[in-house]
């Protein structure tokens, strides 16, 4: 009797113990107190619309290219050749989100950052889901994360720079300096980006990117971003998919997307039939 | 029994490589779905200048790519051909003063456009003026350039 009563205190005993640890075990994003409020608004004012300085994103091009392997400097080679024939290599026709580094990269289109408790979020405005969301509550990369467009970012602040760390790319995410120009990752990316004001109205991304698959040593850029706070510059909807699609009404009357049709890539005819 | 079993193990497999050839066909039929909606604009030949006069049949704002699709009536006469002309997001045109209105079907249009390279009708636009207000639209990141 005694044996079985020890052995039924053992066995709850191991339970609790075992639903303790589960608890320790399981992180949670703790509800926001008046203080980290507070704390926020001691952060550099990076926050809200921005759009790229796309002619400097050509200079960079020009002065400070990746130091591609000789092997991926060919295929970087015959690239600018087609695009210089007029016959660009789709880095992003497929519609999918144009993925990490390449969104801060080669984006035309502007985004938004929100810095809330926690976490600063980049919202973009084209090619679908062109979203970003750094972590500066202080946790770690997860053990085995899934590879993403975008990647697992953590982020700290420095001074005044938020220092973004971003693994778990997926492989095929481009490593692109224009829309035509562009190699995918390949695997083992790492980003590390310092985002800091340069001055009232221009917001900087130092990037130091490796990629060994493609990589002879890592690579240090810049881009540039322009504030907007004129209400015209609000982030708009952007669909890339929508592109591929006209408006129109079907025999029932209803509103419809009708594909329209493309040859080579581009928009050819209002209707595809 | 053996026999019947190999039989009926063969006629599966012709059936699951039926499938599957069905599988690639239809993945072959997807591949070619004219998806393409977001390139460069390199496909376009900016070494030239094109101006075409004709009637606005739609103005499609959409990402990431707006298209104002003009019908020309040829010099030679017959059907009026339509031409594809290409342009930014409609966030970067918003940015430049244009509304999803600001070409409407019916508008008479002058378009000034880099055409394709292989002379099919379409080309990415420079500016669209509307003939009957004298309102010139132009396709610029200018705007996106300056703080507001």
């Amino acid at each position: 009797m005694k044996t079985h009563i020890f052995r039924a205190l053992l066995l709850a005993s191991m339970a609790a113990s075992g639903v303790l640890a589960a608890a320790e075990k399981e992180p949670i994003n703790a509800p926001p107190t008046l203080s980290d409020w507070q704390a926020m608004a001691k952060l550099p004012d990076i926050g809200g619309v921005w759009t790229p300085l796309i002619s400097d994103q050509v200079a960079q091009e020009r002065t400070n290219p990746p130091p591609w392997k000789p092997v991926i400097a060919k295929q970087v080679e015959r690239m600018y050749a087609e695009e210089k024939a007029g016959r660009p290599f789709p880095v992003i026709d497929h519609c999918f989100p144009t993925g990490m580094p390449s969104y801060m990269l080669i984006t035309h289109n502007g985004f938004e950052i929100l810095l809330t408790p926690g976490r600063v979020t980049l919202l973009g405005e084209g090619d679908g889901n062109r979203m970003r969301r750094i972590y500066t509550d202080g946790r770690p990369h997860p053990a085995d994360p899934d590879p993403t467009f975008h990647g697992h970012s953590i982020g700290h602040w420095e001074g005044q720079a938020l220092v973004v760390d971003t693994i778990a790319l997926l492989p095929q995410a481009y490593l692109a300096v224009n829309e035509a120009v562009g190699v995918p990752n390949n695997g083992d990316m790492h980003i590390v980006e310092r985002i800091h004001l340069l001055d009232e109205h221009t917001l900087a991304d130092d990037l130091e990117i490796t990629a060994n698959k493609l990589l002879a040593k890592p690579w240090k850029t810049t881009r540039k971003y322009v504030r907007q706070r004129a209400q015209k510059f609000d982030i708009v909807e952007g669909v890339c998919e929508q592109g591929s699609y006209n408006d129109a009404v079907d025999k029932d009357g209803n509103a419809i997307f009708a594909p329209i049709k493309f040859h080579n890539g581009v928009p050819v005819g209002s209707d595809s039939k | 029994m053996t026999q019947a079993r190999t039989t009926q193990a063969r006629t599966n497999r012709s059936r699951i490589k039926q499938a599957f050839s069905a599988i690639i066909l239809a993945a072959a039929a997807a591949a070619s779905w004219p998806v393409a909606a977001h390139h460069s604009f390199a496909v376009y030949d900016r070494t030239k200048t094109l101006t075409l006069k004709g009637t606005v049949k739609t103005f499609q704002w959409t990402n990431p790519h707006c298209v104002v699709w003009v019908l020309v009536q040829p010099e030679g006469g017959g059907e009026p051909q339509e031409w594809s002309i290409e342009t930014t997001s409609p966030g970067v045109l918003t940015r430049g003063g244009w509304t999803r209105n600001s070409v409407k079907p019916g508008d008479r249009v002058s378009v000034e456009f880099n055409p394709l390279r292989d002379g099919s009708h379409g080309g990415g636009l420079n500016s669209v003026t509307l003939l009957d207000t004298g309102q010139k639209l132009s396709a610029s990141f200018a705007a996106s350039e300056k703080p507001s």
